[in-house]
């Protein structure tokens, strides 16, 4: 047992402990949780809300929900980052719809929207896996589609809309983009 | 089944971004578990949108750990108890005190992990201090306190050093996007300048195209000048074509009609000048609508709008 070093053991095992332990309703396995994606899923809540407060609101709510419908998680499905990342971006979604339906604000111009959407948060983080090597190798129209889907919870023919671009145009692009994306990892 | 035309058709990359509905995420996760390529393709397409949203990764301030953590825990404690309410009314008093605890202990703004170990040599001080000489603790204690303070000391750097990096790449950022709204404003202008050019160019013939019975508000004009041979087109008010259809505009020469090019969806809208295909004769101009890309010959039974020179 002891002749393998703790770091020689993969990473995944550490997902597997942690699922373990959730499935366990083990409640110290949360701040383990905390340390581990808060920096990921923080990342992301802020890049849809925008606001620190309401970031702070959305993580807290997104541990709530992964802690309460933890039973409808499915390893078999996939990775626990996708399924945690999944949860904690549709809050943040529901959160800017429901800040746009209390504003009445849903339909407003298009350059409104787009300058919302478009302001540089000061929040990424260039040392992690690198932002910006990642965006350099998406031309912006594919970035634009695919940051709309997936950090806008636009739909494909949502998005056709407001750029005023045929449906077929965005599905393409959305493509390309993901699939420029996936190449790069792999 | 053909697994690559599957792979091929754009619903695996629809289903990782969450916006297929809920039968068809079921289909797609049926046929992952069936057909090892689809499972291959999808788990590289999941991969690579999770490694864009971790790009984006953003360590919170401190301060929210502990904040989070408690408000996470009154609220899990707090459904615990409204579900016992009923038949345990003093266990959903208990727990309380004990939620409590964890964020009083938690008070210190610095990371608890870099405390702890610092913390306990100085409360473990007092007792041994009563037996040995007060000398070799008082260096311990001094030693401990520098220690805490240099530990203090670097926290606020490396936190101030992270707030800069970040600001630098923002106003990075900002620099970048300034350059692109540059770049574009430059490009606009040019547009406009040639489109102003073309307007005041006395050479150029205007011809106006006026909405058939089919489309009696519809108005457009031709810019055309026989010399250089150049068309523009300059649209006032079209009715949106059906999708999958566009704008045509033909030259009709002798009565036979000359393909001119077909319309951008922005020609059409009414937000510029379009050059079209240079058209060496004509008596008249007039548009159709025509599948995307255009059609060797007009459809004259959807001919918008039509004008003599």
């Amino acid at each position: 047992m002891n002749v393998i070093p703790p770091e020689a053991i993969p990473s995944l095992s550490d997902e597997d402990l942690l699922v373990q332990r959730l499935r366990d309703r083990d409640e110290s396995a949360m701040t383990l949780f905390y340390d581990r994606y808060s920096a990921a899923l923080y990342g992301v809540i802020m890049r849809i809300v925008k606001k620190e407060e309401e970031a702070e609101d959305v993580l807290q709510e997104s541990m709530v929900k992964i802690w309460n419908s933890f039973g409808s998680y499915d390893a078999g499905k996939g990775r626990l980052f996708t399924w945690v990342m999944n949860v904690s971006r549709n809050l943040a979604i529901d959160k800017i719809r429901s800040r746009q339906y209390r504003v009445g604000s849903r339909t407003q111009p298009l350059e409104d929207s787009a300058a919302v959407r478009e302001a540089a948060s000061p929040t990424f983080r260039p040392e992690h896996i690198g932002l910006q090597e990642m965006t350099k190798q998406l031309n912006p129209d594919q970035q634009q589609v695919v940051d709309m889907l997936y950090f806008g919870g636009y739909t494909q023919s949502e998005v056709a809309e407001e750029l005023d671009l045929p449906l077929g145009t965005v599905k393409t692009r959305a493509r390309a983009a993901i699939k420029v994306l996936s190449k790069l990892i792999r | 089944m053909d697994t690559q035309q599957y792979i091929e058709s754009g619903v695996l990359e629809e289903y990782a971004l969450g916006i297929l509905p809920e039968a068809e995420r079921a289909e797609v996760e049926r046929l992952a578990g069936i057909h090892p390529e689809i499972r291959h393709e999808l788990d590289a397409i999941v991969m690579g949108l999770d490694a864009y949203a971790e790009a984006h990764s953003l360590t919170p301030p401190p301060a929210m750990r502990d904040r989070v953590l408690a408000g996470w825990q009154q609220a899990v404690r707090g459904q615990a108890s409204e579900e016992n309410t009923i038949s345990l009314p003093p266990m959903s008093v208990a727990p309380e005190p004990v939620a409590a605890q964890p964020t009083a202990t938690f008070t210190p703004p610095v990371a608890s992990a870099a405390s702890e170990p610092v913390v306990r040599p100085i409360s473990s001080a007092p007792e041994p201090m009563q037996q040995a000489p007060a000398r070799g603790y008082g260096w311990l204690m001094a030693a401990s306190v520098a220690l805490l303070l240099s530990l203090g000391a670097n926290y606020l750097l490396y936190n101030r050093w992270q707030h800069t990096q970040s600001e630098l790449f923002a106003v990075q950022q900002e620099q970048a996007q300034f350059a692109t709204t540059q770049q574009a404003s430059q490009k606009l202008l040019a547009t406009q300048q040639g489109e102003l050019a073309v307007l005041r160019d006395e050479q150029f013939r205007h011809v106006t195209l006026a909405g058939t019975p089919a489309a009696p508000s519809a108005k457009a004009r031709v810019l055309y000048n026989p010399a250089t041979r150049a068309v523009y087109v300059d649209v006032r008010s079209l009715p949106v074509p059906p999708a999958g259809k566009q704008y045509q505009l033909w030259a009709l020469d002798n009565g036979k009609p000359v393909d001119a090019g077909v319309l951008a969806a922005s020609t059409a809208a009414g937000e510029g000048l379009q050059q079209m295909k240079d058209i060496a004769s004509a008596q008249a101009f007039a548009m159709t609508v025509e599948n995307v890309g255009g059609s060797p010959t007009p459809t004259l039974s959807t001919m918008t709008v039509v004008g003599n020179i």
